[in-house]
């Protein structure tokens, strides 16, 4: 019996320019993907992913639209730069950067989030359960941004 | 409706600011329309055609109304895709403009600046795409005269990058978005049992 | 072309280019480049043989790439005359067709190209048009989603003897499409490739639409558009019937087309304009109507034919209005989309009206040109003194002038159009125009200027723009100052500095030098040459430190009569605003030093004299043989 992982999808509400795809996330991910939508994913606070990756989450998915593409001019650039060091630091205290995928989609693109996630689970299976920063469980220790 | 050449007309007016001048040559084919993701994302009366349209024929009470001059980010996806090469964003915002002159307000959400808590380290000054926010000298209850971040309401688009970057946790978008329901959300899903297959 | 090469007094020359054309009207001679088909005409019998022994295979271009040809092949099954052909490009040597042909032995490698000249007495251009890429608009996704396709390949796939047979089927998997969007305008009306609109694209929407409706009636066809555009005779009714027969016409431009990558299946966003939507719709296969555009080689066309372009590229007519079908070069036709885009019916009307403006030149023995030609004085010109010179030569716009250093210019009167620019070059003043005499110019520029010349605004106006401008300023009542004193010359190349200078020192108090927009020239490329001298005489002005608005320079077409009337208002304003003294004082100060620019002037012809000088010319064209 092996484990099926648990994944966290940030997403940015602009990313997906096919209604398919963003009726597929919003109705149709799988039951071990949950989803946190945001208006950007210059939006996402690093507190966003140290919540996700404390309480046990096996990988994270950041998706965003392409650099010039981007709903707030430089969103996506700004988050890039931010998460990616702050996954740098989760690296460093022991959450590996391959649990960490960011993605850049483009207006064009349609069917890719579906095989996007799909890979990165296989990804994230490969490398098995996070245990080492899983530090709480969510009923004793409240959001530390709520 | 007032006439075509009369400056005071909406039409010039917008010809008249950087940006809003090549609005008379939209021949409406509505590729900005769809171009743009927020009316099938967010709110099904945005329509940038329709604006300039408004604009061009000095419909100065509908375009003010007109939530597509407060939602338009600039983001300038439909720029590129104009077949006229009409800057749609320039018009907009040269609308939008005008509507702030004449006292109108977004009905949106703006960020909000908690200013017992802001030091003023100008993080969300340097982030924000907009520039929308600055530091300004000001009295605050318990705390002095002290600088603190700033938003204006007619620049911000909320997009919240500000929120991400502030490490003291003193600018936030409260309405229809906030973290604190993001991450119990997201606490609480983790906290269940693992699916096995 | 199968009916022409049938009739016995025409000839058709296939695989052939047009290298050089020289001469004049009624007199061209034509070097024509005979490309070599590597297959003897006299021998080839049309059995194909060579094409099923032949192992290469490359996408066949008139198949819009659909299907492959060999190495051997003949273009197409209507190929006039019906020879095979060997690809030198593609060919691998391996001689295979040359032991298929055998005994004929039809097949030839050490053929070449042929060069041969040609007299010809009119030239007609039907060079046609191209189409535009949709490469380069990444958002309809043509060359990366395989059943987005152009309109060519559809006018393929859709014909019985094309690479199908007829058969409609979608690029990706070969199934018949049943939803099939049609998307208007690729490439034109649009500022970022071809600003103008394409002319019969709606019409071949439409057609094509019906067709495939009529041969598969159960597919569904969407047509895409900006504006429907059906303005002649017959063509609304034809967009009723398309109505009526259930395509769906939807306003609204797309802005992306996405593909769904398992099954190729097409989504086209795009704004419903009318519900004020956007609406998302599924397609099997989507066809991009592309904007037509000039040939490739156009320009090099223009330069070889000696015709000018319009902005855009296509051939410039001689009138749009009054002469749309002769080139601004005598005895040179055009016909078709060559001229600018245009459907099968105009084309053919105006084929057929190029080939009867043609025959007029094969039917007469002398021809009629405009009387406004250019005449040397062989004894002013320098250069049969020995001088280096040719300036005229450069000049002219039509290669009308032949130069031949220690010879005096001679201007070969069939090719000139008189538009003067050689006469306003030539430092000497050895060259005239008749009817524009310097001597009539001079004439009428000392009448108007007789009374109280600083107060007047001399206006040099071009026969075909500024002085309609002024014309259209005048009939549409538009008020300008009275002390405008206009003069029309024919071009603004004829604008000759000394008549500027002459002006100047008789005391004008304002000059126009007007003509047309550079496009609009009437003479290919006048406008270059008077704008070229114009600006030189704005710095000399400057450098003698001349009142700011005494010499103005203006370009106004014969449609802009406000413009017109503003430009002399505001010069008006401007000679105003220098005080009556100081005016005066720098006509004063300045006149010498006109003067000292026309040290010609004596030389000049005075009035009296221009008859005499009439005569010569006129004696000197009659005495010409090579009038035509
Ligand atoms: C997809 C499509 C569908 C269309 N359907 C219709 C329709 O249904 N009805 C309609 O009325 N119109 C239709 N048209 C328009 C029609 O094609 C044009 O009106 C017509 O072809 C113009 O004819 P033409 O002889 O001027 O030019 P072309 O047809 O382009 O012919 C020009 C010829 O000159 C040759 N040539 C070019 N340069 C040189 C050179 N330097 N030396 C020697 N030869 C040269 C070319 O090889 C070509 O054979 C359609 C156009 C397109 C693109
Ligand atoms: S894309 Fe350009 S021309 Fe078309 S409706 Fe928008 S602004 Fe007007
Ligand atoms: S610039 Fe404004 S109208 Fe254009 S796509 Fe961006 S948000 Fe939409
Ligand atoms: S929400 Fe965005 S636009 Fe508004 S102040 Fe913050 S960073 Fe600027
Ligand atoms: S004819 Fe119709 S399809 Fe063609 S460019 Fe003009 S408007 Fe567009
Ligand atoms: S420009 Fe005048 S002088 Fe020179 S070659 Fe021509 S006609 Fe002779």
């Amino acid at each position: 019996m092996s484990e099926t992982p648990k994944l966290v999808l940030f997403q940015c509400q602009w990313c997906l320019f096919a209604p398919a795809d963003q009726e597929w996330v919003d109705t149709q991910l799988p039951e071990n993907i949950h989803l946190a939508k945001v208006p950007c994913t210059g939006r996402i606070n690093p507190l966003y992913l140290l919540n996700a990756v404390q309480s046990g989450a096996d990988g994270v998915m950041v998706s965003g639209c392409l650099p010039e593409q981007c709903h707030f001019k430089t969103g996506n650039i700004a988050a890039r730069r931010q998460l990616e060091e702050f996954s740098d630091y989760l690296n460093h205290i022991g959450y590996e950067q391959d649990r960490i995928r960011f993605l850049w989609l483009d207006l064009q693109d349609r069917g890719v989030i579906q095989k996007e996630l799909a890979a990165f689970e296989a990804q994230i299976t490969a490398l098995g359960p996070a245990h080492n920063l899983a530090t709480r469980v969510a009923e004793t220790v409240g959001g530390a941004n709520a | 409706m007032s006439g075509f050449t009369d400056s005071n007309a909406l039409s010039e007016r917008v010809k008249a600011i950087p940006g809003g001048d090549m609005l008379m040559m939209c021949y409406s084919c509505g590729t900005c329309t769809s171009k743009c993701m927020i009316q099938t994302k967010l709110e099904s009366s945005y329509n940038p055609r329709r604006l300039i349209r408004e604009a061009v024929f000095n419909m100065d009470d509908a375009a003010f109304a007109d939530k597509t001059i407060w939602l338009c980010t600039a983001c300038d996806l439909c720029y590129p895709a104009c077949p006229q090469k009409i800057h749609i964003s320039g018009v907009i915002n040269a609308v939008k403009a005008l509507a702030v002159e004449s006292g109108k307000k977004t009905p949106y959400q703006v960020a909000k600046v908690d200013e017992l808590t802001c030091v003023a380290c100008g993080l969300c000054v340097k982030i924000c795409p907009y520039e929308a926010i600055s530091l300004v000298e000001k009295r605050v209850a318990f705390r002095g005269t002290i600088p603190v971040a700033s938003v204006d309401q007619g620049k911000c688009m909320a997009c919240g990058m500000c929120t991400a970057a502030c490490r003291s946790t003193s600018i936030r978008l409260a309405e229809d978005y906030n973290d604190a329901e993001l991450i119990d959300t997201l606490l609480s899903w983790l906290g269940t049992e693992r699916v096995s297959s | 072309m199968v009916d022409a090469a049938r009739q016995p007094l025409i000839e058709v020359k296939t695989f052939t280019e047009v290298e050089k054309v020289e001469g004049y009207v009624g007199n061209f001679v034509v070097t024509l480049r005979e490309k070599t088909k590597y297959v003897r005409a006299d021998r080839c019998n049309g059995c194909g043989a060579c094409t099923k022994a032949c192992p290469v295979e490359i996408p066949n271009y008139f198949e819009m790439n659909l299907a492959p040809r060999k190495a051997a092949y003949i273009p197409m099954s209507q190929a006039v005359p019906l020879i095979y052909n060997i690809d030198m490009d593609a060919c691998i040597h391996c001689y295979k067709c040359v032991e298929a042909c055998g005994a004929l032995e039809a097949i030839d490698f050490s053929m070449e190209d042929k060069l041969v000249e040609q007299e010809i007495g009119a030239i007609v251009v039907a060079t046609g048009f191209s189409h535009f890429d949709p490469t380069p608009m990444t958002e309809y996704g043509y060359g990366r989603f395989p059943n987005v396709i152009t309109a060519m390949e559809m006018e393929r796939l859709n014909n019985s003897a094309g690479p199908t047979n007829g058969a409609l089927i979608r690029p990706s998997d070969g199934k018949s499409p049943k939803q099939i969007a049609i998307i208007n305008c690729v490439g034109s009306r649009d500022k970022r490739y071809n600003p103008s609109c394409s002319n019969f694209c709606c019409m071949y929407a439409i057609k094509n639409a019906l067709l495939l409706k009529q041969m598969h009636p159960d597919t569904e066809i969407s047509i895409y558009y900006i504006d429907i555009r059906t303005p002649s005779k017959g063509y609304e009714e034809f967009y009723d019937r398309a109505r009526e027969s259930g395509i769906r016409f939807i306003q609204g431009r797309p802005s992306e087309i996405t593909e769904d990558p398992d099954t190729h299946q097409l989504f086209i966003s795009s704004e419903d304009i009318t519900l004020g939507k956007v609406i998302e719709r599924e397609y099997d296969m989507v066809m991009l109507n592309q904007a037509a555009i000039p040939q490739p080689d156009q320009n090099h066309m223009s330069s070889v034919l000696n015709v000018a372009q319009s902005p855009g590229g296509w051939f410039m007519e001689y009138h749009p209005k009054l002469r749309p079908i002769d080139s601004p070069t005598d005895g040179i036709f055009f016909a078709g989309a060559c001229q600018g885009p245009k459907d099968i019916p105009a084309s053919v009307a105006q084929g057929s009206a190029a080939a009867s403006r043609a025959s007029r030149i094969l039917h007469s023995d002398s021809w009629q040109i405009e009387p406004t030609v250019a005449v040397v004085w062989p004894d002013r010109c320098v250069s049969a003194k020995g001088q280096a010179c040719g300036i005229c030569a450069r000049a002219c716009p039509y290669g009308a002038i032949d130069y031949t250093k220690g010879l005096a210019a001679e201007v070969i009167t069939a090719k000139c159009h008189g538009c003067g620019a050689c006469v306003g070059e030539c430092p000497h003043d050895s060259i005239t125009q008749l009817h524009y005499t310097d001597a009539q110019v001079l004439a009428q520029i000392r009448t108007l200027l007789a009374v109280e010349p600083e107060k007047k605004i001399l206006a040099f106006r071009c026969q075909w723009c500024s002085y309609g401008g002024a014309d259209l300023a005048g009939t549409s009542h538009f008020e300008y100052s009275a002390n405008e004193r206009g003069l029309r010359v024919m071009c603004s190349a004829r604008m000759d500095a000394d008549l500027i200078y002459e002006a100047y020192r008789l005391g004008a108090g304002a000059i126009l030098y007007s003509g047309c927009h550079p496009q609009d020239c009437h003479y290919i490329t006048g406008q270059v040459v008077g704008a070229k001298r114009a600006a030189r005489l704005e710095k000399i002005f400057e450098r003698m430190q001349m009142s700011p608005g005494r010499f103005r320079v203006e370009w106004i077409s014969a449609a802009e009569g406000d413009k017109y009337a503003r430009v002399i208002n505001e010069m008006q304003a401007s000679l105003d605003a220098i005080p009556e003294d100081v005016l005066k004082a720098e006509i004063e100060r300045l006149r010498p030093e006109m003067a000292k620019k026309l040290t010609k002037l004596d030389e000049i012809p005075g009035v009296a004299q221009a008859l005499v000088q009439v005569d010569f010319i006129v004696n000197e064209m009659v005495g010409k043989e090579k009038v035509a």
